[in-house]
């Protein structure tokens, strides 16, 4: 029986599994270097649902829709505070975060990294078909789905191993040796729900992951029979039920349960104030020497350089990510722009394609 | 509901009623709130919030002139002045263009905004104390009046107005002339840290290093500040305050140290995670599109809802007094449906305590419409403003101006010192708005070198890109003393269309502020000599506000800092309130914002009217106890 608890952070409320988690030994985390590995996979992975949350969020007409892109930019927001955990566990562990190599950006549409390959993930306008696929991204882990340390079915089965692997290995050595100089503090993080964790030992590493799931997926396990309060006004909905507010058109209420689904008042949506943004975008659409080619080239330089600004953030420069914020509105103002330009007879849109593009050397 | 008793009726919805409403709710008193400006204004669910200031933003990005009022709706049943209806006045014929009926000498420069959340909607956010000789420049300097409120009595006042507005700053930094190390509370940190210096001002600083000016044979050697500012940046983890509440056993608000404290900066009202630092917009006067800068209408979202009553669309026009007790009994408004047309119904509102916090100027017009506090003659009286000498040239090289808030930092060398016995205090805060206070720029720079210089294509980008990234903008902010002859008059042939009067202004600048304009220009004159800038200043006698002092031209500016129309003082035969901010001559009827400032000093008021209002909410809790 999973045993429910609250956890209270910046004065705000919401309930994670409390105890050990049981994992089979074929699915264990084993040795540190394996630890890190997986806790880079975790970095990428959180990663990997930013650009097509960002898609969603800037296909949207500016001033239409604004619950939806409340809730999408709120959800953007603390991905990347997971990032900023996955990654101050991993610097504490002596490990070193790698966010701006070729392969940090998957190519979509992709499968999430590691997981079951199950669905697939695509850079795609804000439509109801992308907020079902946002749901099946944040979809908590099914009863009794044990961990699973490769082929996970959810995010929340693949940090249960993190989880797993970081309590028995601590347990043989210390293993959080880490430069404390490299944790990213709380100062930094802003514009969403939750806070920095900086980690130095097992109880802080076990907070910041409970952080990223309790956000993700809200509570597993019980998620679809719990009678659980898990809404109203001090909590924080998990990233799932806030897409289904979106999906169904409608709040959730203080007596809602998952079970019930959302029965309080209408979220007004508009599923046509959006660009109709060519899915999947890529500069190879283009032909070379072309303005539009130039200016998704152009796109992709910024976002790389804004993941050199975290890297280098990650990497023992945590004032980087005041930089990064000064980035982050280049790539918005971009890839509004690219949402605006046709690009075919229909009247669909051309779109940031997030494609890794090496500096100019 | 005008038949309900409430224990505190106040009139006005900026930012001293605000605070006023939120700690008499919070300390359980049931309050009204009137509000002249318009129900959409105080709209507080998200999507009507976003709504609202979204549309003050198309208004804004519309408007020919983005002067300070240009995003707000002007209301013909609440009008507001507009600094676009300045001109100079000719003779003695008053000019009845704007709201405002300017009888001169000269026209009174300055505006405000009558809408719920008040003038902090487009306020610069400047957040500095007063310094301890503004309050007594009587008894040190022999000009003006002092306080009966003493700088350390007021500091605990302070404290809270920086933790409900939230401002930005580092202690260390505010060093200011004649002030000890006792200045800030022992430990004191403010709740975010400096809001970065921009960096036109790191080349402008690196300009003045350790460069001394002269100015009648004194010498001062310069340094320039960051400057406190009411808008949000990176919390400071050593902040340590709670608070303010109401402290039952020493009948005082008290700030309480913990532990635990972490000040968490507010975000925009439609939307806690938006605005939680500020993004450099440059147009945050007189708008920031994320509310990362403070405004009223966030510590109103804070009150206590379920004991605030707020009626919009209420225009307060007389205080009704009881004639045995010469207590206030009532205060009648007028509610309109429609801004623009002339019906309106009338209304009364009842309560233990009164409370006007309309502004400096509208509490001054309902207090002699009412013909009520005045027994000393001095309401409406005292009216004073900073009088913004601006200079300004072209940097040696690009510093690209334009970018962040409109000031971020500020020379306080001549804030005080013995010249005060001669003339005004000033502080010099360095802007980023480039010419665009005084000459419209940047698009002035367009169309003079599209029109003028017939250029085009790249040769135009490269001059643009060459003379507006250079341009700098000194500002000089004088100190008015208080003069009973500059005031706010009522006369019955000026009305509104809801038959309220209309502010009649008289208005001068005397020798003393003039000479501070000319030993601002002297000081201008050697850093543009030391610094290699171009000097582009001009002042015409065309300008609204053009004075002459000793043979030499200047032109001023309104700095939209109303003050002394009501002012507090040691007895009642020379001042309106006491220090309690009460009438003396009625006891339920307590006056707050700007109006109550004996003085004005070379802090912009707003954070010394928090702090008073703060100071007056715990004498109307006493009283209400």
């Amino acid at each position: 029986m999973t045993i429910i608890k609250p956890l209270i952070i910046a004065n705000r409320h919401r309930l994670v599994r409390e105890g050990r988690p049981r994992i089979p030994e074929a699915a264990r985390i084993k040795t540190l270097p394996s630890l890190r590995r997986h806790l880079q996979t975790a970095i990428e992975l959180e990663h990997s649902t930013i650009p097509p949350y960002l898609c969603a969020l800037y296909s949207i007409e500016e001033g239409d829709n604004l619950p939806s892109s409340e809730i999408i930019q709120s959800v953007v927001v603390e991905e990347m505070l997971h990032m900023i955990l996955a990654s101050n566990v991993l610097n504490a562990i002596g490990g070193q975060p790698s966010i701006n190599h070729p392969r940090f950006i998957p190519e979509y549409p992709t499968f999430l990294p590691h997981s079951d390959k199950s669905f697939e993930v695509g850079l795609q306008k804000f439509s109801k078909p992308t907020i079902d696929t946002f749901l099946r991204i944040e979809l908590p882990a099914k009863p009794k789905a044990p961990p699973e340390a490769n082929r996970y079915h959810t995010i929340g089965q693949f940090y249960e191993a993190i989880e797993d692997g970081l309590i028995r290995l601590s347990e043989e050595k210390n293993i959080f040796t880490g430069d404390r100089a490299r944790q990213i503090t709380t100062e930094y993080y802003y514009g969403g729900g939750g806070g920095v964790i900086p980690v130095h030992d097992l109880d802080s590493a076990l907070k910041a992951l409970s952080e990223i799931v309790g956000q993700g997926e809200g509570v597993y396990h019980t998620i679809f029979d719990g009678d659980h309060k898990l809404f109203g006004e001090k909590i924080e909905y998990a990233h799932y039920f806030r897409f289904n507010e979106i999906h169904e058109e409608r709040y959730y209420t203080k007596r809602d349960t998952p079970k019930s689904g959302p029965t309080g008042k209408r979220l007004p949506v508009n599923w046509d104030g959006v660009y109709d943004m060519r899915p999947n975008p890529k500069m190879k659409d283009y032909p070379k020497g072309t303005e539009l080619r130039k200016k998704i080239y152009d796109f992709n330089r910024i976002y790389v350089s804004l993941l050199d600004d975290l890297h280098r953030a990650f990497n023992g420069e945590p004032k980087q990510l005041l930089n990064a914020v000064v980035r982050m509105y280049d790539v918005k103002y971009q890839a509004i722009e690219l949402m605006k330009i046709p690009v075919n007879e229909e009247g669909m849109t051309a779109g940031p394609s997030f494609e890794y593009v090496p500096p100019k050397g | 509901m005008a038949e309900k008793i409430y224990d505190a009726v106040i009139v006005g919805a900026g930012v001293a009623g605000a605070i006023v409403a939120k700690t008499l709710t919070q300390a359980g008193y049931r309050v009204l709130l009137l509000e002249a400006g318009l129900q959409a204004g105080l709209a507080f669910a998200e999507a009507k919030a976003y709504e609202n200031y979204q549309s003050y933003m198309d208004t804004f990005y519309n408007a020919l002139a983005k002067v300070p009022n240009a995003p707000y709706p002007n209301l013909q049943d609440a009008p507001s002045p507009n600094v676009l209806d300045l001109s100079p006045i000719q003779g003695t014929t008053p000019d009845t263009t704007g709201y405002f009926v300017q009888k001169g000498p000269l026209p009174f420069g300055s505006d405000y905004a009558r809408t719920p959340g008040g003038t902090t909607l487009h306020w610069l956010g400047t957040c500095l104390r007063m310094l301890p000789n503004d309050f007594r420049l009587k008894t040190v300097y022999g000009q003006g009046v002092d306080w009966p409120i003493s700088y350390e009595e007021l500091k605990p006042y302070y404290e809270m107005a920086e933790r409900e507005i939230g401002v930005s700053a580092d202690v260390e930094d505010q060093i200011y002339p004649n002030t000890g190390k006792d200045f800030f509370g022992k430990g004191y940190v403010y709740p975010m840290r400096k809001i970065p210096q921009s960096y036109l001002d790191q080349k402008f600083i690196k300009g003045v290093r350790g460069m001394k000016v002269g100015v009648k044979g004194d010498e001062y050697e310069l340094y320039v500040i960051s400057t406190p500012q009411g808008r949000n940046s990176i919390p400071n983890d050593r902040y340590n305050l709670v608070g303010p509440v109401w402290d039952k056993a020493t009948q005082r608000l008290v700030m309480k140290h913990s532990d635990d404290a972490h000040y968490n900066p507010v975000g925009a009202i439609w939307d806690p995670y938006t605005g939680q630092r500020c993004e450099g917009n440059a147009n945050c006067v007189p708008i920031c599109p994320v509310q990362a800068k403070y405004n009223a209408l966030k510590t109103l979202k804070n009150a206590r809802r379920d004991r605030l009553d707020i009626v919009t669309q209420a225009v307060a026009s007389k205080v009704e007094i009881d004639p045995t007790t010469g207590r206030v009994t009532a205060i009648t408004y007028k509610k309109y449906q429609d801004p623009d047309s002339p019906e309106y119904t009338t209304e009364t509102a009842r309560g233990t305590i009164f409370v006007l916090a309309a502004h400096s100027v509208e509490n001054a017009k309902i207090l002699l419409a009412s013909g009520v506090a005045n027994s000393s003659n001095q309401v409406g009286r005292n009216l004073m403003d900073h009088m913004v000498f601006l200079t300004w040239g072209l940097m040696p090289e690009r510093v690209y101006p334009y970018r962040g808030p409109g000031s971020t930092s500020n020379i306080p060398v001549f804030r005080d010192g013995e010249f005060r016995e001669r003339h005004a205090a000033f502080i010099m805060p360095i802007d980023n708005w480039g010419f665009g206070w005084p000459a419209n720029a940047p698009y002035s720079d367009l169309s003079a070198a599209v029109n003028r210089m017939n250029l085009f294509g790249k040769q135009l980008r490269r001059h643009l890109n060459d003379t507006v990234a250079r341009q700098l903008l000194l500002h000089f902010e004088c100190e008015q003393l208080p003069q009973p002859e500059n005031r706010v008059m009522l006369d019955p042939r000026y009305m509104d269309q809801l038959g309220n009067f209309r502010p009649v202004i008289q208005y001068n600048v005397s020798d003393y502020t003039r000479a501070a304009m000319a030993a601002a220009k002297n000081i201008s004159d050697q850093i543009f000599a030391r610094v290699g800038i171009e000097d582009y200043s001009e002042y015409n006698p065309t300008d609204a506000d053009y004075l002459i002092y000793d043979g030499v031209g200047y032109t001023f500016w309104g700095a939209g800092h109303l003050v002394g129309t009501h002012r507090m003082g040691f007895a009642r035969s020379d001042s309106v309130v006491s220090r309690e901010q009460r009438t003396w001559d009625h006891e339920n009827l307590f006056l707050v914002g700007c109006g109550n400032m004996p003085t004005i000093g070379t802090s912009n008021p707003t954070l010394t009217m928090a702090a008073l209002s703060f100071w007056a909410a715990e004498n109307i809790i006493r009283e209400l106890q």
